[in-house]
């Protein structure tokens, strides 16, 4: 990034190869909507050439992008009133025919009941459980995304987790009755 | 130590955040409290069964947009090819922040400018009425830059796992004004080996368009021939007739010789066979 802040363009197409497929994940994590997500990685990659300025060595690179990721999100979800709520479609088929290895991967009940846990939990919390478990982030780098103190987020982070666990027992409940 | 810091080290034990140190109290911790400890055990299988959820994939058209998206900005001046426009660091100086602090106080200049700026515009106007070859070609330029990134929009979505990407690249194929050998190639593809029957019969109606080229009507009479679907087969009869392929007549002969074809096919090669003779 910092390449890319000094004006080699060349580096934005390197940068992009690196970090698409990580914020692509985080935003299908969140929205559970193919088209949505890559929608928002391209307006991503679109924010980070527009507000390049605005990076900063110091406070990682990591940071920056995920703040501008919750942003793009939290505009998109006002503008188009993105549901990302669960329902029975939580995820989209893939009408090909041919189901991919995602599809067979959530075939697994309890991955599959996971997954559904993860999907009921409040916008917030899951996107903490996403950012923590899923991409690779520290605590403290998590502390400076949502703008709290490390040991906040450690707290917030096994509350969602817990809460998770809720969910979970719930839904395995419901499915053994 | 209380529970909530207990609570906050279970949470760094899971991301391996723990130093030595912490590790010992909360060993400690758990070792006398039953619904820390508990909690410690259940939560943490869960964290681990967590990595087993599939990761998702990007489709490949997105890769294909970004590079699309960054060839236009460098063609639209956006961004000089190789280098971005140059920025300073934490300052708001974009280029509109730049021109407007040349912009005049005194009303006097800024008349001034204003007349200047109708005077050229007026001049560059004449100009554009007489003279406008060099900008018919850069237009003609654009308009090819545009239907090359539909082409290679449309090629790469049909080149996607997933049967509505590659509809909608056949969809984009047809919104093309010419079809490039690539695009019929990838549609005749489609026509001949594609899995799903829908995007078999969209690409059979994106190739009307190309009725006329003899080799289209050649593969399309081979496909026939390779055809399982009753509705892919009577979708290619059709296409056939309408195409007026006399040479097709043997494939169709061939097609209702078969034991094991659907009545209601039959019956429409038997009727495309009479019509296609009947042409002259």
């Amino acid at each position: 990034m910092v390449a890319v802040a000094r004006g080699n363009l060349a580096s934005m197409s390197e940068l992009y190869q690196r970090r698409h497929r990580n914020l692509f994940r985080f935003f299908f994590r969140l929205t559970g909507k193919q088209a949505a997500s890559e929608d928002l990685v391209h307006e991503v990659f679109l924010r980070m050439i527009r507000y390049r300025h605005t990076y900063q060595t110091g406070d990682g690179f990591e940071p920056w992008m995920y703040r501008i990721a919750r942003n793009a999100f939290a505009d998109q979800v006002k503008k188009h009133r993105l549901e990302t709520q669960s329902d029975d479609h939580e995820f989209e088929s893939i009408d090909s025919g041919r189901p991919t290895a995602f599809d067979n991967l959530l075939k697994q009940q309890e991955l599959a009941l996971l997954h559904r846990a993860l999907r009921e939990l409040p916008e917030d919390k899951r996107e903490l459980i996403i950012l923590s478990r899923f991409q690779g982030l520290t605590y403290e780098q998590i502390g400076q995304i949502v703008g709290c103190e490390t040991g906040t987020v450690k707290v917030r982070v096994f509350r969602a987790m817990k809460e998770m666990g809720g969910i979970y027992r719930d839904l395995a409940k419901e499915r053994a009755s | 130590m209380m529970c909530g810091h207990a609570k906050e080290l279970i949470a760094a034990s899971w991301t391996g955040e723990l130093d030595a140190a912490q590790e010992t109290m909360l060993k400690q911790h758990l070792a006398g409290c039953e619904d820390c400890a508990a909690e410690m055990t259940q939560l943490s299988a869960m964290w681990d069964r967590l990595a087993d959820l599939p990761a998702p994939e990007p489709s490949h058209a997105l890769a294909v947009r970004w590079e699309s998206t960054l060839e236009s900005m460098v063609a639209s001046g956006k961004l000089a090819s190789g280098k971005l426009a140059v920025h300073g660091s934490g300052k708001r100086n974009s280029w509109k922040f730049s021109l407007a602090s040349l912009w005049p106080e005194r009303p006097v200049w800024q008349v001034s400018i204003a007349v200047a700026c109708l005077a050229v515009g007026l001049i560059v106007g004449a100009g554009f009425r007489t003279g406008g070859k060099a900008d018919k070609s850069e237009i003609a330029a654009l308009r090819e830059e545009v239907a090359n990134t539909k082409e290679m929009v449309a090629l790469s979505l049909m080149r996607q796992e997933s049967a509505s990407e590659r509809l909608r690249g056949v969809d984009y194929s047809v919104r093309m004004p010419t079809m490039e050998p690539e695009v019929l190639s990838a549609l005749l593809q489609a026509v001949s080996h594609d899995p799903n029957v829908n995007v078999r019969l969209a690409a059979i109606d994106a190739l009307t368009k190309a009725s006329g080229n003899p080799q289209v009507r050649q593969s399309m009479t081979q496909a026939l021939g390779q055809q399982d679907s009753p509705m892919v087969q009577a979708a290619l009869i059709d296409y056939l007739v309408d195409a007026r392929d006399r040479g097709a007549v043997g494939t169709l002969r061939q097609l209702a010789g078969r034991p094991d074809l659907n009545p209601a096919v039959r019956q429409r090669a038997d009727r495309a066979m009479q019509q296609l003779t009947e042409y002259k």
